[in-house]
Parts: structure tokens; sequence; C-alpha cells
């Protein structure tokens, strides 16, 4: 058997294609961006759509499953708690009903801030007690929460952030080292305080303000929390703890702003007196305490 | 965070582009240079079940070549493996891995004295990459052996 070699005149150059990478990649990058988004918008309506149809009891239950994975420090048996529960119950006007009995849970932090979770558990952390100058305030600050449960809100954000999740450990994001289970329910945990939407808050703005005019018969001294704390941020810049409450409660402007513009357009009277706090709100059991050597 | 975590990927990005294109340009440019010079010494696959040509000495040569992916390649990579097809930028390394170890296999050869390289043989191995708990960039390994005659 002979079979000859015959040299080629050059070396065969493969079969790989000329192409020009930045455009592939750019043509790629297209391609997934825009794919992804339509189906992270699409799924995010059908987490809304789901989250509002869902039952009060497996509400509950999810909320009682995700209550579990936070690991703060709860101030348990104390008259304060009583006094809140007290006041949010007061906020809904007569013949409306929450779809679950809301919890009011006290959370010993320095940090202001107060936020509402599935299931109608309602946070409060001791520093928004002491941050507070007078009921309304505090008033609205609760009815704001709880304009964010009668809107769905809290499992609205949960079935996105369950959609965003989804979406992230398909593309392998954030699930590279410890993955599994735990690493789902942490990551659920911390994506559940994810600040809502901006047409949400406003929404629950508005139900705040009108809750609490409801209670006092006026919007006024309502709104002085938020003032207040807008201009402690600002004189003492990002690098204030206090700050964590606009973090989940992102505070522009010209909320105040639409507030009071919609007051005065449906009437609402925006002056009158404020009614004070119970005398040791920041106390333990409201019972007299040192103003420093307190908790 | 999140802004230094993009600017990271970004920095990674242009330079995986960038040194990238530079390496596989001047590897080529070598590879096909060398592949000139190399051209007169046949290079076969023929002799896995048939007798070797008379010869006086045989003997068996390995050159063995891995080439790292860069970050640039490896992205452009992930985002093709969402949306399927041919993956070109791997394509130029494998094809790159291959030809430089055939290269290093029959310059070896050569300088042994070989006038024939038959039974050539390629192999390639993953080192490092997506498989198992190692994220990072891979890289390939393309072995490339044959018996030389003389």
């Amino acid at each position: 058997m002979f079979i000859r070699y015959k040299q080629p005149k050059k070396p065969p150059e493969g079969n790989v294609i000329k192409h020009s990478p930045l455009l592939n990649f750019a043509y790629l990058l297209g391609t997934v961006v825009i794919i992804s988004a339509v189906i992270f918008v699409a799924l995010g309506f059908f987490a809304d759509w789901l989250a509002v149809r869902i039952s009060p009891e497996t509400e509950r239950k999810i909320g009682d499953m995700l209550f579990h994975t936070i690991s703060d420090e709860e101030i348990v048996d104390d008259k304060r708690i009583q006094y809140l529960e007290e006041l949010l119950e007061s906020l809904p006007e007569s013949g409306e009903t929450t779809r679950l009995p809301l919890t009011i849970h006290l959370i010993k932090s320095d940090v202001v801030n107060a936020a509402i979770m599935a299931g109608g558990h309602v946070f409060i952390h001791t520093a928004l007690l002491e941050a507070v100058e007078s009921e309304n305030e505090l008033a609205f600050v609760l009815a704001h929460e709880l304009g964010h449960f009668q809107n769905h809100d809290p499992t609205k954000s949960l079935g996105r952030s369950l959609v965003f999740l989804v979406a992230s450990m398909a593309l392998g994001i954030g699930t590279s080292e410890s993955g599994g289970v735990p690493d789902i329910v942490f990551r659920t945990g911390e994506l559940t305080s994810l600040s809502y939407s901006r047409k949400q808050e406003r929404a629950a703005d508005l139900y705040g303000l009108s809750r609490a005019i409801n209670r006092y018969g006026h919007g006024s001294h309502s709104l002085d929390f938020f003032k207040r704390l807008e201009e402690e941020e600002q004189e003492q810049g990002r690098l204030l703890k206090v700050s964590q409450y606009f973090s989940t409660h992102p505070l522009s402007k010209d909320r105040i702003v639409i507030l009071n513009k919609a007051a005065a357009e449906k009437g609402w009277k925006m002056e009158g007196d404020a009614k004070p706090l119970p005398e040791w709100l920041h106390c333990p059991n409201m019972e007299e305490c040192e103003p420093d050597a307190e908790e | 965070m999140d802004g230094l975590e993009i600017l990271i990927f970004l920095f990674l990005l242009i330079l995986g582009y960038f040194s990238g294109t530079y390496f596989e340009k001047r590897h080529y440019k070598s590879i096909r240079e060398r592949e000139r010079k190399t051209l007169h010494v046949p290079m076969v696959t023929f002799g896995a079940k048939q007798s070797l040509p008379e010869a006086q000495d045989a003997q068996l040569f390995v050159g063995s070549v891995v080439i790292s992916v860069d970050y640039f390649k490896m992205i452009s990579a992930t985002l093709r493996n969402l949306v399927g097809g041919r993956v070109m930028v791997y394509e130029s390394l494998l094809d790159r891995g291959r030809r430089e170890a055939l290269l290093r296999m029959k310059e070896e050869a050569m300088a042994w004295g070989a006038n024939q390289i038959m039974n050539v043989r390629l192999e390639t191995a993953a080192i490092g990459g997506r498989s198992g708990n190692n994220s990072g960039p891979g890289s390939v390994e393309v072995i490339a052996y044959g018996t030389g005659i003389r």
C-alpha cells in the first residue's frame, strides 16, 4: 500500500470563523438583557397578581416562616407593645378590616426604623419611640406601614424578591459558594427588606395621612417626624445611624409636598394640636427611667 | 459596594479584552510562522493498525500546551451559554491550542531528526473553570502525540 504525502503550499488554517469579538459580545449582551428584562417584568407582574390572591392563611404561614429567620433582639411582655397595638387598631376607618390580625414586634435597636412584613408582622425599633415627639407622628408611621399591608405590598415585594432570586439562580449568580437551601432562605429573608416602589410608598403615605386625620381630626404634626429626620440627615450627613429609616422608606422632598397638595385637594384639615405621647414611652414598660440609662 | 463591583467587573472585562486580543494575535503570528517553517515534514494520522513504513528508528513525541481563557472570553461564553449557538470566542482558543501542541510535538521530533510523524493523535483536558466549585476562569490543555520515524 502506497500513500503519497503531498506537501501543501501553505499550512491549513483550520475552520475558525473570522469575527469581531466585540460585536459578538454586544449582540449577546443585548439579547440576554432584553430577554431577561422581558421575563423579569412579566414574572414581576405575575408575582403582583399572585400576591393579592393568596389566602390570608397562606400569607400568615409565609410570614411566620420569614419571621423566624430574623434574629433581631425582640422585647416581649412590655406595656409599650400593648400601647402600640391599641394605637394601630384605632387607625383603620370604621368598617375597614385587616385580612389578618396585626402583630407588633418591639425590637431593641438604636437604629430608627419601622417595617411591616408579610403576615402582618409590624416591627418597631425602640429608637423610633425615642425619636418621635408626638402621638400624631407615631400614628402616621404606623398608619403608613398599615397602608403597605392593606395594599399587599409586603407580599408583592416578597413575590418580586422570589422572582429575582429564581432569575439570579438560573443565571448562576449568588449561588457560587455555599449554594443550596440555607443560602436561599437567607437571601429571601434579606430581600424581603427591599424597599417598595415609589408608587407604593406614595399610596401608603396617602393612606397613612388619611388615617391619621381620621383619628385626630387633622393632619397637623403627623409629618413632623419626616421633616425632622430629613433635616438631621442633611445636617449630619449620611453617616448617621438614624438614616436607616430612609433606606427602607426613601424620602424625597416632594413626598411631603405631594402629601400637602393631596390634603389641600381633598380639603383635609392640616391644623390642630398635637397629642402628646405617654410620658415614659422610651422606657421599658413605660415606667419612669433615667433619660440615658434606659434599657 | 455595588458600584465598586461593577467597576471591578468592567475593569476585568476591558483588561481581558485587550490583553486577550493582544496575546491571541501574537500567538497566531508565531503559529503561522512556525507552521510554514515545519511544513516539509509530513505529519499524518496513518499508522494505527497498519505497519509503519520502513525506517531505522521510531520514537514517541508529545507536545502539550495549556491556554487560559481570559475574562472577556469567559463572560462572552457565559452569555452564549444562555442563548445557544457557536461559541466562537472559544473556537479560536482551541484552535490555537491544537496547532501549538502539534507544533511543539513536531519541532521536538524534527530536532531528533524525524522525517515523518505517523499516527498523530490529539487529546484535550479542561483545567479548573466551571466544573466543580471553582467558578473562576478555566484553562484548556491540548496534548498532541505521534510516532516520529527516521
